[in-house]
C-alpha cells in the first residue's frame, strides 16, 4: 500500500515535470515508451525509416499534447492512441491501399504460404518467435488489437478507445485472430489443437 | 512440447501474452538524442513564432492607431477640437478647479459615446502594444 502510493507520488512528480517541458523528464518518457511507439508503427506495417518518422511525429504530438492530457486514462494509453492515429493517418496518407489490406486481407494465411517452414524447423525455434511470426502475418488491425490486448494488457474499451473503434469490433478483432494464431500454431507443430474459443 | 502447453484455452492465452511480453521491438540506438534534439528545435520554433507574433501586433496596433487618428482628425475635426478644447480649458482657464470641469467633460464624452469608444479601445491595444514591444520580455520573465 505504502509502495502503492510512493509509486503514485513518484508518478504525479514526474508528470509535473514533463508538463512543465522539463527535457529531461521528457528523455525519460520516450526511454519509457519508445519500444512501445516502434511496436504500435511496425504492427500496422510501416517500414523501419517510416516508423521512426511516426515515432518522431508521436512524441512531438505527446511534448506539446501533455498540458492537455488530464491523466483519467493511463500514459501509455493515451500515448497509444497518439501513435496509432499518427501512423493511420500516415499510411492513409501515403497508402490508398492500406486500410483493406488492414482490415479485409483474410488471405494473409497464417502459417501458410511461401513464408511457411518445415514443422521440423519450427520446432526447433523459440516459442515467442513462432508466435510474432504468426502475430505478424494477421491482418494489421487484428495484430494491434492482439498485442493490446496480451502484450499491453489493456481492456477492450481502451482498445477501442485506442483504435477509435466499436467495442464489438474489437472483441471480433480478438476472436478472429486468437482463432488464426491457434491454427497457426497447431500448424507449425504438425498437431491438432481445438482452436475453438 | 509446445502443443501440449496450447492444448486449453487459458493455457494459450497464458502462452501467448507470455511470447509477446517477452520479445522486444528494435529501436533506432540514438532516438532519444535525436528526439530530443528535435524538441529543442520545436521550443525555439515556438519561441520564435510567438515574439514574430508579438512585434506584428504591436506593429499593427501602432499602425491602426495612427491610421485611425488621422481619419479622425480629418472625418471629425469639430468633435476632436471640442474634446481637447475641453480638456485643455479644464487645466489652463481654471487650474485647481479642474474637478469641477469633470462633469462637462464627461457630458461632451457622452454625446458621442460611440467615437470615443472606439478611440479608448484603440488606444488601449496601442499602448498594450507598445509596452509589449518596450518591456514585454523584461515583464514575462521577471
Amino acid at each position: 500500500m505504502v509502495h502503492k502510493i510512493w509509486d503514485q507520488q513518484k508518478e504525479g512528480n514526474w508528470l509535473r515535470l514533463l508538463r512543465s517541458g522539463d527535457h529531461g523528464a521528457f528523455a525519460r518518457f520516450i526511454d519509457k515508451y519508445k519500444e512501445m511507439v516502434f511496436l504500435c508503427c511496425r504492427r500496422l506495417g510501416l517500414r523501419e525509416d517510416e516508423a521512426e518518422d511516426v515515432a518522431t511525429e508521436t512524441f512531438l504530438a505527446a511534448y506539446n499534447g501533455l498540458s492537455r492530457y488530464s491523466g483519467r486514462a493511463e500514459l501509455s494509453t493515451w500515448l497509444w492512441s497518439i501513435a496509432y492515429r499518427q501512423a493511420v493517418s500516415y499510411l492513409r496518407k501515403n497508402r490508398r491501399q492500406w486500410q483493406f489490406e488492414a482490415e479485409l486481407d483474410e488471405s494473409r494465411q497464417v502459417g501458410s504460404g511461401e513464408e511457411q517452414e518445415p514443422a521440423a524447423a519450427i520446432q526447433g525455434k523459440e516459442t515467442e518467435k513462432i508466435v510474432w511470426e504468426a502475430v505478424d502475418r494477421l491482418p494489421r488491425l487484428w495484430a494491434v488489437a492482439i498485442i493490446l490486448y496480451y502484450r499491453e494488457e489493456k481492456s477492450i474499451i481502451d482498445i477501442a478507445k485506442i483504435m477509435r473503434a466499436k467495442e464489438n469490433t474489437i472483441k471480433t478483432y480478438l476472436f478472429r485472430a486468437r482463432g488464426r494464431l491457434k491454427k497457426a500454431l497447431a500448424q507449425a507443430l504438425g498437431e491438432d489443437i481445438d482452436v475453438g474459443g | 512440447m509446445l502443443a501440449d502447453r496450447i492444448n486449453t484455452d487459458d493455457k494459450f492465452d497464458e502462452m501467448l501474452g507470455r511470447a509477446l511480453r517477452s520479445s522486444s521491438e528494435p529501436v533506432p540506438a540514438d532516438f532519444t538524442k535525436k528526439m530530443l534534439r528535435r524538441i529543442r528545435q520545436a521550443d525555439e520554433q515556438k519561441i520564435l513564432a510567438h515574439v514574430i507574433l508579438q512585434e506584428r501586433l504591436a506593429l499593427a496596433g501602432c499602425i491602426v492607431f495612427g491610421a485611425a487618428a488621422i481619419v479622425a482628425f480629418v472625418a471629425f475635426p469639430g468633435a476632436i477640437a471640442a474634446v481637447f478644447q475641453s480638456v485643455a480649458g479644464s487645466f489652463t482657464q481654471r487650474g485647481g478647479a479642474l474637478v469641477d470641469r469633470i462633469p462637462q467633460t464627461i457630458e461632451t464624452v457622452r454625446g458621442q459615446w460611440q467615437i470615443y469608444t472606439v478611440f479608448a479601445a484603440m488606444a488601449g491595444f496601442a499602448v498594450y502594444s507598445i509596452v509589449d514591444l518596450l518591456a514585454g520580455d523584461r515583464l514575462r520573465t521577471a
